[in-house]
């Protein structure tokens, strides 16, 4: 397993209008996402019995398309899941999602008129929108947590798994992984692109639970956590907590 | 979507009383601009641009495209200013508003119809082939005075921007990729900025620069100017019923030269410091050239 990318970063309140906001960088991607809910849903959206959660992705240069209402669809269903709908009816949970830095290839000249929006970007959309939630204090059954992984197969020999590729590393991957999991451990989402056997989404899901649900660290040493970032790669759940910890505190300074 | 909520009249009359006694809600003085702050991000052509709380976020992009059937001679140049819910719930996608109508209309006879971007340089071969400059602008926070931070973000991502080189040999065509070859700049005429002044009372006689959102929703009229540092101006436009005396107006314009003078050296001094901190990393490319080349 290999990582390629800096430790995530985080801000959260960026935005002085919106009910929630994050800035949410990791791995080339820059997402800020602004969270207003609970508002009042408009009629097509509405429903007697639960709240609608709307998820707007807007790409950083050109006219989002299909790709983008794809990407939309797929985070709305796994935050539904996430938000308490029940306790809105009639009510709208409106995120938006503006995708602000996304890494380049450098060895192509893309099309940019049409966006479309990498495979990859999802863990930090994820990110943003759980940040954002959380900052706009939705009520929430669960936090979440998300990562992308990349399966190369080598010519011989066990395929080595890339964690947070690159561009790059995606355009030569055999197959491409993004999975999400709630704070309780429960898979939230599987997405996958490309040519895999099962024993290789075993081997992706282990590392992205290994990834995204790691109980607290033991504190032993500085040397034993400085060893465990090494070879383990990034926490995020350790990273989410961490970042709503520092906020919180900053919030209530004053007392 | 809910509507975006009218100041109660109590609050109009707060703000109107107050500016009748020459004071602003947030201590400026009427000439004064809210603490503007420019920022370039990592790639080439992002410009980010803080006004108070207002926040504008500009991007330039550039692809090769076919030429317009009726311009086989010039390449193509578009402004895209979509509002999102981001900026205020009140706004839909796709549903544009009149805020966004007269924020695109404005950067458009601003920037594209003044003439600051050379399209004719963007031609590659007549008639067939020429670069499509686009610069996306995301109003991330709106507290007023969208069209002067937007028409800055606008201009200063086009003027951080650099399109990918190309070559013409014997009439074969290659663009290179940045990895080939090191990017060039537009080719930028002038620097054009809006100054937008907002009047207040019966007959609009109190004028004041830069009005927050608060004050944008009580004014009785606003009038956008858009000029250069050599004083040429782009385009004026008067919005909102009440007139205004012409001399006020005048005044006005002497100011916005001013402004446009401040303005247009933030940019210059931002666009040096970014340079300085890029060439640090180029400096070091030189070094170990064999790995770029």
């Amino acid at each position: 397993m290999t990582t390629t990318a800096a430790a995530p970063e985080a801000a959260l309140g960026v935005l002085p209008r919106a009910d929630g906001s994050a800035n949410y960088s990791h791995a080339g991607y820059t997402v800020t996402g602004s969270v207003n809910g609970p508002i009042e849903a408009q009629r097509r959206d509405e429903h007697a019995y639960e709240a609608h959660v709307d998820v707007v992705i807007r790409p950083a240069a050109g006219v989002g398309g299909t790709r983008e209402r794809h990407l939309e669809s797929i985070l709305q269903s796994s935050l539904t899941q996430l938000i308490l709908v029940k306790n809105f009816p009639r009510c709208l949970v409106q995120i938006v999602l503006q995708v602000e830095d996304s890494p380049e290839n450098d060895y192509v000249n893309t099309k940019l008129v049409q966006a479309s929006l990498n495979f990859a970007i999802m863990p930090a959309l994820m990110q943003t929108a759980v940040l954002a939630l959380l900052s706009a204090g939705v009520p929430m059954r669960a936090t979440a947590t998300a990562t992308a992984i990349a399966v190369m197969r080598q010519e011989e020999g066990a395929p080595t798994l890339v964690v947070d590729p690159s561009t790059r590393a995606i355009e030569t991957a055999q197959s491409a992984h993004v999975l999400a999991f709630t704070s309780h451990g429960g898979l939230l989402l599987a997405e996958s692109e490309g040519d895999f056997t099962v024993k290789e989404w075993d081997s992706v899901y282990d590392t992205a639970r290994e990834i995204c649900c790691r109980s607290a660290p033991t504190k032993e040493g500085m040397e034993m956590v400085l060893d465990e970032e090494a070879t383990r790669g990034p926490d995020m759940r350790q990273f989410l907590q961490s970042t709503m910890e520092a906020k919180v505190a900053k919030d209530l300074h004053w007392k | 979507m809910p509507r975006e909520v009218d100041p109660s009249l109590n609050e109009k009359q707060f703000v109107t009383q107050a500016l009748e006694e020459n004071l602003r809600l947030d201590g400026r003085e009427f000439d004064q601009y809210r603490p503007l702050e420019l920022t370039f991000g990592e790639q080439y052509g992002v410009a980010d641009v803080t006004l108070g709380k207002t926040r504008i976020l500009a991007k330039a992009t550039a692809e090769v495209t076919v030429p317009y059937a009726d311009r086989p001679l010039d390449g193509i140049f578009t402004i895209a200013t979509e509002l999102s819910p981001m900026t205020s719930p009140s706004f839909e996608v796709n549903r544009p508003t009149e805020t966004e109508v007269l924020l695109s209309r404005l950067l458009e006879k601003t920037v594209r119809r003044s003439g600051a971007l050379d399209t004719e340089s963007l031609c590659l071969v007549a008639g067939q082939k020429c670069w499509s400059v686009r610069v996306d602008v995301h109003a991330l926070s709106h507290d007023g005075n969208l069209t002067d931070a937007a028409c800055l973000a606008v201009v200063a991502a086009l003027r951080h921007f650099r399109k990918p080189d190309t070559s013409m040999d014997a009439g074969v065509l290659t663009v290179y990729t940045p990895a080939e070859r090191e990017p060039v700049p537009l080719s930028w005429l002038h620097s054009p900025f809006c100054v937008t002044w907002s009047f207040f009372g019966e007959e609009g006689e109190t004028a004041v620069l830069d009005a927050t959102w608060l004050e944008e929703q009580v004014r009785v009229g606003s009038c956008t100017v858009s000029l250069n540092r050599h004083g040429e101006i782009c385009q004026i436009a008067k919005l909102g019923g009440t007139p205004v005396n012409a001399v006020v107006l005048l005044q006005c314009t002497g100011v916005a030269l001013a402004k446009v003078k401040e303005f247009d050296e933030l940019v210059d001094r931002r666009l040096t410091e970014d340079l300085k901190r890029r060439d640090k990393g180029g400096f070091m490319a030189e070094l170990r050239a064999e790995n770029d080349r």
